[in-house]
């Protein structure tokens, strides 16, 4: 009967540790800390970048630049900080110098081996209104995307974006309503 | 389809981020914590490049000179027989630089922060 009553309890959510502890135990000499960091932020980085540069293989690069920039200056992070606005803004920055070295090479937006679609299997778990809206971020304007992309990336934190791009909030925000405008002409065609 | 701004908001959320690929921790961590140490400090590099464009350029400076020997030979000699060696000037600048050179040597230079592999 007792053991009929007993309950098992509730499972306990493993503790998420703070960025600001991941970067004190690198800098105290934890590389899997870093480690951490990394697996937190990789994938939403390499977003960033890929949005902005449309170009897998720059965006890896991009991607690796970045976390190699925050390492060297981890030292230099401000404690109270967010981590993510900081990698992204490194990131962005780093993007930014590719596309200007990108226009002095050539007068086009885009190099020979740019790949602005999504690779085989992220189309094949895209579904087809995931699709048409990522075909539609894709079309838009550089500096109308990377808003939206960060405002996916980073919710809608305007504070944390106007950050990142070095803009206005007022100017973050006309960009997102002209943004959000223009997908969603493309989205109702 | 017609998307509110709520709608386009939801879709927005909803759209999965692309994997990056598998390589790409990998690569992060090869070129940040795992990167090997380098041999050499940058500042020893800028030393030795420096040493050897001055023994470089005093090289070039003795092989362009005629008579280099003789003149050198002739200026200490000159400068024995006017008892310039024992003179107070000279003495003073002798112990200047011996002092210079000996707080040169006690300098330690910054060391960069260094990640250390456990």
């Amino acid at each position: 009967m007792g053991a009929a009553l007993a309950v098992d309890p509730p499972p306990v959510a493993a503790p998420v540790v703070e960025d600001q502890a991941l970067i004190d135990a690198t800098l105290a000499g934890r590389p899997d800390a870093f480690g951490d960091l990394v697996l937190r932020y990789e994938r939403a980085v390499y977003n960033l970048a890929l949005r902005t540069l449309h170009d897998r293989s720059e965006a890896e690069d991009a991607a690796q630049e970045a976390f190699f920039k925050a390492y060297r200056a981890l030292h230099t992070f401000r404690s109270g900080a967010k981590f993510s606005t900081w990698i992204f803004t490194i990131c962005y920055r780093g993007c930014c110098d590719r596309l200007a070295k990108r226009k002095r090479l050539s007068s086009d937006e885009l190099p020979d081996h740019a790949d602005p679609s999504a690779g085989p299997e992220a189309l094949a778990e895209l579904s087809d209104e995931s699709y048409r809206l990522r075909s539609a971020i894709d079309a838009l304007p550089e500096k109308y995307r990377t808003v939206v992309t960060l405002y996916h990336l980073q919710g809608k934190q305007y504070e944390e974006i106007a950050t990142v791009l070095n803009l206005p909030l007022g100017t973050v925000k006309t960009h997102l309503f002209r943004a959000k405008e223009q997908l969603r002409k493309a989205l109702t065609i | 389809m017609m998307y509110d701004d709520d709608a386009l908001d939801r879709a927005l959320a909803a759209l999965p981020l692309e994997e990056p690929p598998a390589s790409l921790h990998a690569r992060i961590m090869a070129a940040t914590v795992y990167r090997p140490r380098a041999a050499v400090q940058q500042w020893e590099v800028w030393t030795v490049a420096t040493l050897a464009a001055l023994a470089m350029w005093l090289t070039w400076v003795a092989l362009s000179t005629p008579r280099l020997g003789e003149r050198l030979v002739d200026g200490v000699t000159r400068l024995v027989d006017a008892g310039g060696l024992t003179s107070l000037n000279t003495l003073l600048w002798l112990a200047v630089g011996i002092s210079v050179a000996w707080w040169l040597s006690q300098i330690t230079v910054p060391q960069r922060r260094r990640i250390e592999i456990r």
